[in-house]
């Protein structure tokens, strides 16, 4: 039984329908990613999977149980844990003090100074700077803080939205490095990203969403190799 | 700062702020009159019904219109605001009420100070320095930071955010109260009191910056000695003009207040 079933779901925002039937299946301590080009549904079937949007019909289950209609704060109290698009940090507040937000939940807190150790050691970028403001970040910086920010919650399984998103290929290079090395410790991960390429080849399995369906799935390594996609998306 | 607090963390204009105001200080009359309790002592069942009120006030009126538009929020708040008015009028009247209670004066040189106010300038810089510690240095502080800051964020940290809203505006709520009851010590009041103090508030959190707990006392010190200096120079009833034209000068010049965030 896969660590996470997503089963057929619809949603979208008032009357507009974006997921027509979706299905997923995350198995525990694989990095798996879900990848599509602009407006197919990711960042909708991301937000309903953590109960920011409520499923229209569908059912998600998470280690057994169903979760479907839990709202969004009791989802990271499970260990789903979400790093959002465009990053999300408390701008006004420091970066030690964003990464206690990460902490919030009930599991988190007495793992906090094991887990503050684990992300400083991962991006000693942070740990310098500890005490400036989030906000004042390169952008770069500010995804490392919110991928950090996202394992002091102590994730089960850890969603990433577009972590490469307007930043440098070299920054994006060394931050899936970083994924890489939570998925040797064991962590379960969603990424969800455009940059289709990068990602199929960090990943172990792949999913590909276009216009709401998943239109295909596979070992990583054999989508990348696989004719449509690589003519469709990767203009090769 | 009450209205600060509520202004800067939710985005809300509470109009409720100044009837709020004339309840904690009925709340310190009746304490008073009734038990005979002093009225510092006082002040703690005031700040608590304060508490309980605003959290009352946000879950029936405010939490329905917090993601709506402002015009909505202003709406809910003013019906409080008229409510509140409403019944105390009904029950309490509006002739004027006041606390018969003195803590003595202090000479300071050729100045003489009322006790009263003394207590109550010390009592507003305790709250104030409290409700900075609180903000910065406690785990819900930094919650009610977190959710001003960034609301969806928190809540994906799993913070749950209504509370943190109806805990702000509980906050927002005692700090009027609070205030009030201070008021109340030293000046006579009726229901409709507040209203003037409200006005007060707003120059007040936007002169510091809003949501800042320092920016608001700083900014209450600077009306506090418009206040006094102007009347030697001019007829008192220039007081509120010159208030506001700073007011309005200050939104121009630096719309996030003196001590806001640069944005």
């Amino acid at each position: 039984m896969a660590l996470l079933e997503v089963k057929e779901i619809t949603s979208g925002y008032g009357e507009v329908q974006i997921l027509w039937g979706s299905s997923m299946y995350l198995e525990k301590g694989k990095l798996t990613c879900l990848v599509g080009g602009n407006g197919v549904g990711k960042t909708t079937l991301l937000r309903t999977i953590m109960g920011l949007l409520q499923p229209w019909s569908g059912t998600i289950n998470f280690d057994g149980k169903d979760v479907s209609k839990l709202p969004a704060y009791t989802k990271a109290e499970m260990g789903l844990v979400l790093v959002p698009e465009g990053r999300q940090l408390f701008t006004d507040m420091t970066i030690y003090e964003n990464l206690e937000m990460g902490a919030s939940n009930q599991r988190a807190r007495p793992k906090f100074a094991h887990n503050l150790e684990r992300v400083y050691e991962m991006f000693p970028r942070l740990k310098e700077r500890s005490a400036q403001k989030a906000g004042t970040l390169s952008g770069g910086e500010q995804q490392m803080l919110a991928v950090a920010r996202g394992i002091m919650a102590d994730p089960t399984i850890l969603f990433i939205d577009e972590l490469s998103l307007g930043l440098a290929p070299v920054l994006v290079l060394a931050l899936f490095d970083s994924l890489k090395q939570l998925r040797e410790q064991g962590m379960t991960i969603l990424l969800v990203e455009q940059n289709i390429q990068l990602a199929l080849a960090i990943s172990d399995y792949g999913y590909v969403i276009v216009e709401g369906r998943i239109e295909l799935e596979g070992e990583a390594r054999k989508l990348i190799k696989d004719k449509h996609i690589r003519e469709a998306y990767l203009g090769l | 700062m009450g209205m600060t607090l509520i202004w800067g963390v939710m985005n809300v204009i509470n109009l409720s702020h100044g009837p709020i105001i004339a309840l904690g200080m009925f709340g310190t009359f009746f304490i008073f009159t009734r038990t005979g309790l002093n009225p510092y002592v006082g002040l703690i069942p005031v700040a608590i019904l304060g508490l309980l009120l605003g959290v009352l006030i946000y879950v029936v009126a405010v939490h329905r219109v917090i993601n709506a538009p402002h015009l909505s929020s202003l709406l809910a708040t003013f019906s409080v605001n008229m409510i509140i008015i409403g019944l105390g009028t009904a029950a309490l009247t509006t002739s004027p009420y006041n606390v018969d209670f003195a803590a003595g004066s202090f000479k300071l040189g050729s100045v003489t100070l009322l006790g009263t106010r003394l207590i109550a300038a010390l009592v507003a810089m305790l709250f104030t320095g409290g409700l900075y510690l609180f903000l910065y240095r406690t785990r819900p502080g930094k919650y009610i930071r977190a959710v001003a800051n960034n609301r969806a964020a928190a809540e994906l940290m799993g913070i749950p955010s209504t509370r943190i809203l109806a805990l702000s505006f509980g906050l927002g709520t005692m700090l009027a109260a609070v205030s009030g009851a201070l008021i109340a010590t030293f000046f006579p009041f009726s229901i409709l009191a507040g209203a003037s103090y409200e006005l007060k508030s707003f120059v007040i959190g936007v002169l510091g910056g809003l949501g800042n707990p320092i920016g608001a006392l700083f900014g209450g010190l600077v009306l506090g000695i418009l206040e006094g200096i102007i009347p030697a120079f001019m007829e008192s009833s220039w007081v509120p003009v010159i208030e506001f034209g700073l007011f309005v000068v200050i939104l121009l010049v630096r719309p996030s207040g003196l001590f806001g965030a640069k944005r």
